[in-house]
């Protein structure tokens, strides 16, 4: 894997985080926490066109035709495949795999590659208010199931302790490896990852996870763009 | 048909939010935000005051404000 599909797995991930966000922005138990996830999902899909305008930079846009027809060329986790169907998803999500997200943009913004370090800075300050949100609705309680999802998820996003991260980590081009990473999680969560079993045998190394199944078909349909022309005029569809 | 908005949180306080556009304006309140912590409070000020380009925002406890006289009182009681 190259640093350039890890930049797409983040820019992938953030940009199916930011419409999950979004799609809360008239759900959320309060005024406050609908507009915050409104903003949050803008941030977020703003964030993911920063990160994919960073990859010809890199020399190495690993972004195929397939992406057109192939919902499995997206390299989101399978926590963003379905809309989440309760809040403690959305927030174990904001809390656990924002912050993670976070994580692996302090170690771009403190490696070698000099796009990355010039271009995410920003990135940093507006996660920050994320992470505040994620923390407080986490310290308040949910239920568990969803919370060690999204910590299953993280610690696979990271990668095995002697894969790809951990090579570009040594070539200087992150600043911290997968074990540094966890801890970084832990340590801004205030919390010990849960113990668990992580198999990784199935895991796919370009989609950095090891569950099947791919994002749902609305979903990709607005990825492409699809439900969007659904409202054209017939005339513009044809570039007439 | 107004939804009512259900607040989760047992203890909720309302934060009152500044914010000022240049250095050279003093900061003036913009609006306010409830939530039980100053963190919350933080994201949901910046979440739903962030459409002007503010040099500065700052949240206060409304609590934490010591109130001279309200509308309706004279100054001098």
């Amino acid at each position: 894997m190259s640093l350039g599909t890890l930049v797409l797995s983040l820019a992938d991930n953030k940009q199916l985080l930011g419409l999950r966000y979004a799609e809360w922005a008239i759900r959320a138990p309060s005024l406050e926490a609908d507009i915050a996830a409104a903003a949050m999902g803008l941030d977020d899909i703003g964030h993911s066109r920063v990160l994919l305008g960073c990859l010809d930079q890199l020399g190495d846009d690993p972004r195929g035709s397939e992406r057109e027809s192939d919902p499995s060329a997206y390299l989101n986790l399978a926590y963003f495949d379905e809309p989440w169907s309760s809040w403690p998803q959305f927030v174990a999500a904001n809390a656990v795999l924002d912050t993670a997200f976070s994580v692996m943009i302090q170690a771009c913004l403190e490696g070698s590659v000099e796009v990355l370090q010039s271009r995410l800075r920003k990135m940093l300050m507006e996660e920050r208010y994320h992470f505040l949100h994620g923390r407080s609705w986490l310290r308040a309680g949910i239920a568990p199931e969803p919370l060690e999802d999204a910590w299953r998820e993280a610690l696979e996003w990271f990668g095995p302790p002697d894969g790809e991260v951990s090579d570009l980590h040594r070539k200087g081009q992150l600043a911290f490896g997968p074990a540094e990473l966890v801890a970084r999680l832990e340590e801004r969560l205030e919390t010990a990852a849960p113990r668990l079993e992580l198999d990784w045998s199935d895991w796919d190394p370009r989609r950095r996870r090891s569950r099947q199944g791919t994002i749902d078909a609305r979903t990709f349909g607005m990825l492409r763009g699809l439900e969007e022309r659904k409202f054209m005029p017939s005339g513009a569809a044809r570039g007439t | 048909m107004t939804r009512e908005y259900q607040r989760v949180h047992d203890r909720v306080k309302e934060y009152e939010v500044f914010a000022r556009k240049t250095r050279q304006e003093a900061l003036r309140l913009v609006g306010s935000v409830v939530a039980p912590d100053g963190d919350l409070a933080a994201a949901y000020a910046r979440a739903t005051y962030d459409e002007e380009r503010w040099v500065e925002m700052a949240i206060v406890p409304r609590d934490a404000m010591t109130v001279l006289w309200a509308p309706g009182e004279e100054a001098s009681e």
